[in-house]
Order: structure tokens, then sequence, then C-alpha cells
């Protein structure tokens, strides 16, 4: 015990020594094995992990698992109070969950205050006071639109208001885009956090500051969303058949040329839009500031972290993996092999210096304004709230339900999933 | 044996509406893996892709593969190694299934012993328990026993939870077995096991192998067992390994299709060659 | 001649039998003892207790959990949806099951390969399988709006999955095709231990095809078919791929386990998912137990 508490005190004394003095001795955790459990888009190629290697000692096991799956992985260890990995994704909508379990060491005071400041998404990590994740892949909404089709349809500039959006979709049905707007209306996340979006949008906020829902009046935000996107499916400015489909798999619309607008698109899928071997639009597709009605673009950033469980095998190398995870020359590395958008503004702001980020322009003005989507921190009700949602939107948008009704619905979905 | 023509013709009917049913998502499976991507979301319908390619075959099998975009390595060293382990597993779970499944279905058949009935009926019974419902205490158990990630350890709840099904089938084959051949044996003086063994096993061969195809085939489609109890590619099976080519960005339909029929092939091996020795146990056994 | 050679039988049978009985079920007892019913045990233990991470402590609250699964209307939907999944998956896969494996039993030489076909749609993971299932409903370019469009059934693409009880018929197909092969494997099995000579008897009795399939074929299989329905029951219980990856958690078409999933392994509401897994234990067992009744009353009227 004495011993882990003065390898920790090293380790942080380490990680605040390394910039300035770089010393060599400093392989405390070498011969030791950290395993490491993440996405496909988190698994880093060998040569990256073999550069870790050779600059600490510790190896790398590297676990991939679908996203999905790793919420399920990682409830299943911990209830039986066992470590999933020492190293492992924390997704920000799980940060409530994790944080309220007490599942995850707190990083503040151990990740050094200057890298936690340079990337700036960590503070969505943090709840009740303590930091538990460390974002590696810095993901956020934004508007894609095609732009060859707006062309043909005779719009001549891009929308900045919701207003305008309709009506831009308005002319490129008329143009011939039978279902102009790409956005998912299954009962998934995807749907949730696309609706979440419109309300920032428009203007407001889900929750206030005492996280009371702010959506349930029709001059709200949320209220007027959701109103918006039933309209926009009965107007037949958005695929029927997209109740079926998850935010991945509307992307397809896109990809394919039949939809000219992803309403609630990934920073990152510009990459896939452009890349000719997947999309048959590759070259005419642009990213755009997010609409807003008050002129004032808005929106939030869903970014995923790396943590370390409480009850990891080797905590110390752990925090080593992710401090260095964390250095801006790993992140660009990274965006170049993986695509993942980096979380450490230098590490940014150097990429799209280079020119080497799709829309880079656009997607710099953006990040300023993307903010979280609860300010205070996920609460640890998120997933059961965020499931009612997409639920509601989906049977709204099948004509199940009123837009009234599904904002009833949600509002009672928030209320049970708090009281539960 | 004659057959009216009637009698023909309606079974040729039956045995083509059969093959349709179960052939035509497969061959629409095949076809997808067949697709280049850009196709596959084509708005005309076609039942042949337009352009035939053989590059998700290249991706699963070639030494790179183009991943999202850019040349990466290909995903060929963790498709093999978790080919192997899904034959691994589902091989073992069948072979010590069957083994136990006929030298305990004759015990609950033919050998009385206090308590037979109750424990056997108990035993079927958890053929109806969710995997969630005991997932985690299950999972305790195998981390204390440093069994999660290990063969020994995925092969043990394969079979405890295929086992009570091949129990039933056993019991029941050997309880349809004319009972006199059993009498005989011991009137020669031969013991119950020896009898077992030479007697009745053979006789029991369609059921075993029926067993075995039942075992080999639910073995093979777990995901959620071994998606707790195999976490690396030590142990992963096919079955975990393809929703990983589910991005964020991008579903890859074309490698997930070619890995799906990739991975119909060793069953389907299995099936046609076991199936010989399903007739050819039969004929054997109406022989003696 | 059975009943006759009893008495002798019960005679001879004495330790020994007992003995040996048990030590070939011996490691059946320990592993299934170990390894189902003690974690059963565990699970019904936690489903008692309030096991929620998220708050402090682990109180006994006793069947708090049970009664307040019964309030719950995601409860009450997810269970409707489960019972209309199991009842449309029993009929057809064991009517379909009985017709796939009588006709495979009249094969001659091609019935290795069509056995090998019919057992097909079961050995694709089931993750390919319903993403196989996805593109063929997909209503833009799936293959059933291409079909039934070249057909003339529908004048243009239909949505399937906005209409909840064509989205429930369309889950239970995916289901039925990947389950019906182990009713026909078990049926086919129970089939080829007839003996064909019972039916030369029928024949020259006059009997008839149908008269045949009711007074012999039906009678002997009740076992077999027992064993496919309960196989059917719990595994349309269990129904959880199917519907997740084509409609995600919707409200049409959640079944119980999904529930079970998302209230433990989402929602972190632990032992109240476990609570409702035991009460979908319990439920599949009661439904399966009628068919075991029913077969053992079929044998032993024969």
């Amino acid at each position: 015990m004495k011993l882990r508490a003065s390898l920790l005190a090293f380790s942080v004394l380490c990680s605040f020594a390394i910039p300035a003095a770089h010393a060599d001795s400093a392989k405390p955790y070498a011969g030791q094995t950290i395993s490491v459990l993440l996405p496909p888009w988190g698994t880093l190629p060998k040569a990256m992990t073999d550069s870790f290697t050779a600059e600490t000692g510790i190896k790398i096991d590297m676990q991939t698992q679908g996203w999905d799956q790793i919420h399920a992985k990682i409830l299943t260890a911990m209830i039986a109070n066992n470590a999933p990995a020492d190293v492992t994704e924390v997704d920000w909508s799980w940060v409530g969950q994790f944080g309220a379990a007490g599942w995850y060491v707190p990083l503040q005071g151990k990740v050094s205050a200057d890298v936690v400041k340079d990337v700036a998404s960590s503070k969505i990590f943090t709840t009740d006071g303590n930091l538990i994740a460390m974002p590696y892949n810095n993901d956020f909404r934004v508007l894609i639109v095609n732009k060859a089709m707006f062309d043909k349809a005779g719009i001549t500039s891009l929308p900045t208001t919701m207003d305008e959006l309709w009506n831009d979709a308005v002319a490129l049905k008329k143009s011939g885009v039978t279902y102009p707007i790409a956005l998912p209306l299954s009962a998934n996340e995807g749907t949730s956090t696309a609706w979440y979006l419109m309300t920032k949008a428009f203007g407001g906020d889900l929750f206030d500051a005492q996280l009371k829902p702010e959506f349930t009046t029709p001059d709200s935000a949320g209220y007027k969303a959701l109103d918006w996107i039933v309209k926009a499916v009965k107007a037949g400015l958005i695929d029927p058949a997209s109740t079926g489909l998850t935010d991945v798999q509307v992307q397809a619309f896109l990809s394919g040329g039949q939809a000219a607008i992803d309403l609630a698109g990934w920073a990152g899928n510009l990459t896939v839009y452009n890349d000719p071997t997947k999309s048959k639009v590759a070259g005419h597709v642009e990213a755009v500031l997010m609409p807003s009605a008050t002129g004032h673009s808005r929106s939030f950033g869903l970014p995923e972290a790396l943590g370390i469980p409480a009850n990891a095998a080797h905590k110390d190398a752990a925090l080593a993996f992710i401090d260095w995870w964390m250095k801006p020359a790993t992140q660009i590395e990274a965006y170049t092999a993986l695509g993942d958008l980096p979380t450490s503004t230098a590490a940014l702001s150097s990429l799209s210096a280079a020119g080497k980020i799709p829309s880079g322009d656009v997607l710099l003005k953006q990040i300023p304004t993307v903010e979280p989507l609860f300010a205070q921190g996920t609460p640890e009700w998120y997933p059961q709230f965020s499931a009612g949602v997409s639920s509601a939107i989906n049977e709204a948008a099948k004509g199940q339900l009123t837009v009234a009704q599904a904002i009833a619905q949600i509002a009672a979905q928030a209320q049970k999933a708090k009281s539960q | 044996m004659k057959t009216k023509p009637i009698q023909s013709w309606l079974m040729r009917g039956g045995v083509t509406l059969l093959l349709a049913w179960s052939l035509a998502p497969i061959l629409w499976a095949v076809r997808s893996s067949l697709t280049r991507p850009v196709d596959l979301t084509a708005s005309k319908f076609s039942f042949l892709p337009p352009t035939f390619t053989l590059q998700h075959y290249g991706n699963l099998l070639g030494t790179v593969s183009a991943f999202q975009g850019q040349v990466t390595q290909s995903v060929w060293p963790q498709f093999s190694r978790a080919l192997i382990n899904s034959l691994v597993t589902s091989a073992a779970a069948t072979v010590i299934t069957v083994i136990a499944a006929a030298l305990g279905g004759y015990a609950f058949a033919r050998l009385r012993f206090p308590g037979r009935d109750a424990i056997f009926g108990l035993i079927v019974a958890t053929l109806a328990i969710p995997a969630y419902t005991v997932m985690i205490p299950l999972y305790r158990m195998m981390v204390s026993l440093h069994l999660v990630d290990t063969y020994l350890g995925v092969t043990l709840v394969y079979v405890s939870a295929f086992l009570p099904l091949a129990l039933w089938l056993m019991r029941s084959v050997y309880r349809g077995l004319p009972i006199a051949l059993e009498e005989a044996a011991a009137i020669d003086g031969a013991g119950k096991l020896r009898t077992l063994f030479t007697i009745i096993l053979p006789m029991a061969g369609p059921g075993l192998m029926a067993a075995a195809i039942l075992t080999f085939l639910t073995a093979w489609g777990q995901f959620l067992i071994p998606l707790v109890f195999s976490p690396t590619l030590a142990t992963k099976p096919l079955t975990v390994l393809i929703p990983e080519f589910v991005s964020k960005n991008y579903i890859d339909y074309g490698l997930m299709n070619a890995a799906g029929v990739l991975a119909i092939i060793p069953p389907l091996l299995l099936v046609v060659f076991l199936n010989r020795y399903l007739i050819s146990g039969l004929t054997a056994g109406s022989g003696k | 001649m059975t009943a006759l050679s009893l008495p002798r039988r019960r005679a001879r049978i004495s330790g020994g039998d007992a003995g040996l009985g048990l030590l070939m079920a011996l490691p059946i007892i320990l592993l299934m003892g170990s390894l189902v019913f003690w974690p059963l045990v565990m699970t019904f233990w936690d489903s008692v207790h309030r096991v929620d991470p998220m708050r402090f402590g682990t109180p006994f609250v006793g069947l708090r959990n049970y009664l307040s699964l019964f309030s719950d209307s995601d409860v009450q939907s997810s269970a409707f949806n489960t019972i209309v999944y199991v009842v449309v998956a029993v009929v057809i896969e064991t009517a379909g099951g009985v017709a796939a494996a009588l006709l495979l039993n009249s094969l001659g030489r091609a019935r290795k390969w069509v056995l090998a076909a019919v057992i097909l749609p079961w050995a694709l993971p089931p993750v390919v399988n319903s993403i196989i299932w996805l593109w063929i409903y997909n209503p833009s370019y799936g293959v059933l709006n291409g079909v039934l469009r070249a057909l003339g059934v529908i004048s243009q693409n239909h949505v399937w999955f906005n209409d909840r009880w064509s989205a429930l018929l369309l889950i239970a197909v995916v289901h039925i095709w990947r389950m019906l092969p182990i009713t026909a494997v078990i049926v086919l099995a129970g089939l080829q231990s007839i003996p064909q000579e019972l039916y030369e008897a029928a024949r020259i009795d006059g009997a008839g095809a149908l008269s045949r399939f009711g007074r012999i074929t039906l009678p002997l299989i009740g076992g077999s078919l027992a064993i496919a329905m309960t196989q059917s029951t719990v595994l349309a219980f269990n129904l959880f791929d199917e519907a997740w990856i084509l409609n995600g958690s919707s409200g049409d078409t959640r079944t119980l386990l999904i529930q079970v999933y998302m209230s433990a392994f989402q929602d972190l509401h632990f032992s109240y998912g476990m609570a409702l897994s035991v009460l979908v234990m319990f439920a599949s067992l009661a439904v399966s137990l009628i068919y075991v009744i029913r077969g053992k009353a079929e044998t032993s009227a024969e």
C-alpha cells in the first residue's frame, strides 16, 4: 500500500518533470503489461504502441470491442468487482453512472494541469469535482451538405438558420432530390443526440441548472425542434424509412447521393463522404456551421475518453499511457492513422495549419462553440432518459404520437429515470 | 419404392420451397459480399450486383486492406485467429458435451439411482435460464478460477449451457431403443458398460450425430458468452469479431457479409460431412 | 413383452446399477451445479436486494423489485411483444419444422444436400443474420420491396417497421428463419427412429398417408416434438439480437430480455433487471412444462 502510494507520487512527479527535464531514467514501469479496451477507432496501429513501449518499457495488450459492447463489458466486470482492463473507453454519456458508482480513478492532480487545459473537452468528463477520464477523440456535431446538389437547386448561400435550412430543403426537393435531409429516427442513441443538437439550434437547452426539463412548453426550443422534425417527415423532406435507421445507416443516404443534408453529422463523417471507394459524391461534400435561431451557431460535443478503472492492476502504467496519448504528437499520429479528431488544442491547430483536416476552417470555427450537453456533467440517469427520448421521437415520426404526446412522454421518462 | 407422379411433384415443389426459404437470404449475403460499397445503396433495385468485386474478400484475406479509406494492416491476422478460436471452442464444447450426454443420457435412461428423475428434470429446466440471469455470478467465478479468456473457461460455460439439450436428446434416444437387446447381452454375461459401448452406442449413432450437430451449431453462433468470457483475440470467436467492422462513421457491410459467408463454410462442411455418417450410421444400425 | 420382462429386470437391478449410474451422472451434476445452479442462487439473492452500483449499500428489499416490475409500463409492453414472438415462433417453427423433417425423411440421395441447406441458416452468425435481413427489409433498396413491386403487390416502397404488427411479424420471421432448423433436425432424428415395419403394416391395413401420420408418426415423435417445442419456446423467450439490431430499443418491438439488458446493463438498476430475468425464466419454464407433460402423455399412451 505504502509502496503504491510512493509510486503514485513518483509518477505524478514524473508527469510534471518530463516536459522540463526529459529524464532517460523515467522508465519506472518497464516490463509491465497493461490491457487497453477500446472500440475499433481507438485501436492504435502497432507502430504507435511499439513506440510507446520503446519510450516507457510498458507493453500494451490492445483489446478491441464494438462500441455498443464495451459498456456492457465494463458493467459486467465492475459489478463482478473485476477490472475490465487497465485503461478503457469512457464515453461522455457514461460519465454520470461511472462517477456515481465510483468506478474510475480520479485523474485530477495526476494528469498535469497544463494538459487538462490543453484538452478543453476534459470538463465533460468531470463529475462531482472528479475528472474520471481524459478525452482522446474529439467528435462533435456539425452540418454537412452536398454542395453540388445545392448548386443544382440554385441555392447560392448556405443556410444559417433553421428556417433557411427548411426552405433550402424544399428547394432541393423541387430540384429532384426525393428526400433531401438525412436524419436518424430509429429508437437508438443517434436519434436522441440529433434532437439535442437541434434543441440547441433553436436556441434553447434541455435542462436548466437544477436539471428541470426545459422542453415541455410549445414555445420551448426542444418542442420546436421535435415539431420541426415531425413536419419535415410529413413534408417528405426526410425519408420515412429513417424511422428504422441508425445514424451510421442514414449516412449512406448522403454517400449514396440520395440526400443533400446530413443534419446531425459527425465531424468525422467528412472523411468517409469524400472517399471515392465508399461514396458516390466524393469531392462535393463540405461542412457548414450548425444553423441557429439566434445567429450564434452552437454545437455540442460527444467526445470519448480514456479512463482507469479503480480496481485496475497497473494504475500507474495506465496513467503513463494516458499521458502519452494526450501529447499533441501522439494525437496527430492517431488522427493520421485512425481519423480520431484530436482533443488537444495544440494538435488541432497544427493539423489545420498544415491543411490536413477536410473543411478544416469550418470545423475550427465550430469547435469554440462546442458545449457539453449537460453543463453540470452528465447525470447518472442519462442513458435511461436517452433511451426514452429516442423511443418517443421514433413513435412521433411514425405518426403514433403527436408532438405534444411525445414531449409529455419524454418528460415522464426523465421523471422516471431520475426517481429510480 | 414407387410414388405417384402427383406425390413426386408435390415433393419437388416442397423441396424447392424449402431450399428457397433457407438459401435465398444467404445468397443475398453472397451477393452483397461481391458488391462494391457504392452499389450497395443503389437506388435502382437489381438482383445481381452491377459490378462484381472481390475487394471485400481481398480485405479479409490479403496482406493489406483498405479500411476507412486508408491502407491499413489486413484484418486477416485477426480473422484467421478468430476463426481458429471459433473452431476450437465449438469443437471442444461439442466433443465434451456429446461424451457427457452419451454416458449421462444412458445413466438417466437405464440405470436407477436415487433422485434420478428429479435431477434430470432440474438439469433440463436450466434450458429456460436466460444467459443474462447467470452471467455476473458466473463471470465472478471464472475470474477467481483464472479461467476468463481461456479455451477451458469458454468451453466449460458452453458445455454447461448446451449439455441439457444434448442430454435430453440422448436419454430419449436410449429409451427408444428396444430393451431386449440389452437383456440379451446381460444374459450373455456382459456388464452394463460393455453393453453400452459395444451394443447401445453404435445403435445410438444417429442420435449422437444429431446431438453433435445441435451443440456445434449453437456454440458456433454464440455471441453473449464469448463477449464476456473471451475479451481478447486469444479466445475471441468470429461472432464477436464481426461486429467490430461497424465503425462510428461507416458500416462495412461488404466486409461483414464476406466475413459471414466465410464463417458459414466450416459448419457447412461439417454438416455435409456428418450427414454421410448420419445415414451410414443408420444403415449400420438397421443391419444388426 | 416388455411388461413381462419388467419384474425380472427389477429383480436384477441392485446397488451396482445405482453406483454406476451415479458415477456416470456425477460429472454432469457437478458441472451443472457449479456453473448453473450456484450462479442462479446468487442472482436470486441479488434480486431480493437493492444492488445498484450508483447507490450505497445493498439492503434487503424482499420482493419489492418483483412487485414494482408488474406496474412498470415498459415491462408490460415488452411482455406483450414477447408473448407475440413466442406464439408466432412456436407455431410456425413446429409446423414448418415437422413439414421440413417429413420432406427430408422421404428424400433419397438428395437428402444429404437438402439437409445441409436447411441447417445453413442456423450456422450463420446471428450478427450477420440480422444484417442480411436489415438489407432485405430496407425500405429504399431492400429485396423485399423490390420483389413485391416487381410482382405488383405494392405500388410504392413500404416502410415495414412503421407499423407495429408488421414490425413484430418481420422480426419473428428472422428469428424463425434461424431457429426452424433446430426443430427440423430434432424431429428428423425422431422420424428416423421409427421402425419402417410399422408403416408397412399400416399400409397393408389400408391406412392412408394422413391416417398413418396421425396414428404412427405423431405419437412416436411426441418426445422429439416436446424437445423441439421446448427449445422453440425458450429461444423465443430469449429473443434479443433480431429485435435489437433491426429496431433498436423501440417500444414497439422491445422484448423482455432487451428490457432486462436495458435495466441492468444500461440504466445500472442491476437487481431490478435480474428480478425481471428470473421472472422470464419462470415464465418460459412454465410454458415449456406444458409440452413436456403433453409429450410424456403422448409417449406413455403408446
